[in-house]
């Protein structure tokens, strides 16, 4: 077979391609007119386009930025006039109303009672700066309202635990888990 | 062993092969497109001269041949339609072979249970039922090959006009042209000893 004959029909001419083409030629392509008449012409493409597109987006985004900017500014005073005070933390110790529990739980603990101690006048949060610079007497005085907070803490405890036994029906002094006991 | 020298001697490029790949001017469908979205029908035209026959070689390596003709029109005027859409004007020919690969396959689902391929050996003229015949053998084979080889032998195109047209690389061509070649030979030699 010659290759060169097949490829480009140069060279020496292979009669077995020829015959074949001869045979297959029959089947070729025959010209005809192609009839354009009822198609409408097609549209140019806008080489433009994609950039008109770009540009115009671009514009849009400045307006919107634009008078974004104009009603933020116009808007603003009253923004500022209408600031919110957030209320000062208030430490918030709990009323104790049974002078037997307090007073049980005062001598439990060796402390003096609620209406000996001295009353906390300010607590501050221990790790600010200003707690860290604290004199002794102050420092004294910190761990006094803590004390006093737990103690507070408790007794509010042991309330809760009171009511909730009442509003199941037993005694407050009705042992609890019975089954344990002999 | 053969097989592969032989392949490696086909991809070498050959001065002729090299020339047509190497074509620094700019190719002549920029221009037609062109002129073609600029309103100019005639150019459209010339590019169905230059390509009708590369799509009907398409064609009939896929679809009956009695449909064809038909077809290659129908294709044609889809392409004028849609020349728009087409970005790389110089890929007219690609294109184009990619539109008539697609409408081959619609043509086989739209149709897949009332045609049948085999329909052209009925031909009563001895030198058609010949070619029919043969034209089938390619049809059997690989696509790549019968594509390749039907434009070679039955549209009559040189290899650098295939890949010219197709948008394959020379080197591709060749390969598809010498293994399509030696397939239906031995396909030829089995049936009539051609």
């Amino acid at each position: 077979m010659n290759e060169e004959y097949l490829w480009d029909k140069s060279g020496e001419p292979d009669p077995e391609i020829q015959q074949l083409e001869q045979i297959l030629g029959t089947l070729g392509y025959e010209p005809k007119p192609l009839d354009l008449s009822a198609e409408v012409q097609p549209r140019s493409r806008n080489r433009y386009l994609p950039l008109m597109a770009i540009a115009a987006t671009l514009l849009i985004a400045l307006i919107a930025g634009a008078l974004w900017l104009r009603v933020r500014s116009k808007t603003s005073p009253q923004l500022d006039s209408a600031k919110i005070q957030s209320p000062k933390p208030q430490l918030v110790v709990p009323k104790v109303e049974d002078k037997k529990t307090n007073d049980i739980l005062a001598t439990a603990s060796g402390k003096p009672s609620r209406d000996e101690r001295p009353k906390v006048k300010q607590v501050r949060h221990p790790r600010t700066p200003e707690t860290a610079k604290m004199t002794v007497s102050e420092h004294e005085q910190a761990l006094e309202a803590k004390e006093q907070l737990m103690i507070a803490l408790r007794l509010t405890s042991e309330k809760l635990n009171l009511a909730h036994r009442k509003a199941q029906g037993a005694s407050p002094t009705q042992i609890r888990n019975q089954h344990k006991v002999g | 062993m053969f097989e592969l020298e032989a392949t490696v001697d086909m991809l070498l490029p050959t001065p002729q092969a090299k020339a047509s790949t190497d074509t620094p001017e700019p190719r002549i469908e920029v221009v037609l497109v062109k002129a073609v979205l600029d309103g100019d029908r005639d150019s459209f035209g010339r590019l169905y001269d230059l390509y009708a026959p590369m799509v009907h070689g398409i064609l009939l390596a896929r679809i009956p041949r009695s449909e064809v003709d038909d077809l290659v029109q129908d294709i044609f005027l889809h392409a004028f339609r849609k020349l728009h859409t087409l970005r790389d004007w110089a890929a007219f020919g690609p294109w184009i072979a990619m539109i008539t690969r697609n409408r081959a396959m619609d043509f086989y689902r739209r149709s897949k249970e009332t045609v049948e391929v085999t329909e052209d050996l009925r031909s009563t003229d001895p030198g058609t039922s010949r070619a029919n015949e043969i034209l089938e053998l390619i049809r059997g084979l690989p696509e790549a090959y019968r594509e390749t080889l039907i434009l070679r032998l039955v549209e009559g195109m040189t290899g650098p006009e295939i890949a010219a047209r197709t948008g394959l690389t020379a080197a591709s061509v060749r390969v598809n042209l010498h293994r399509g070649m030696k397939q239906l030979r031995a396909k030829l030699g089995y049936v009539e000893g051609l």
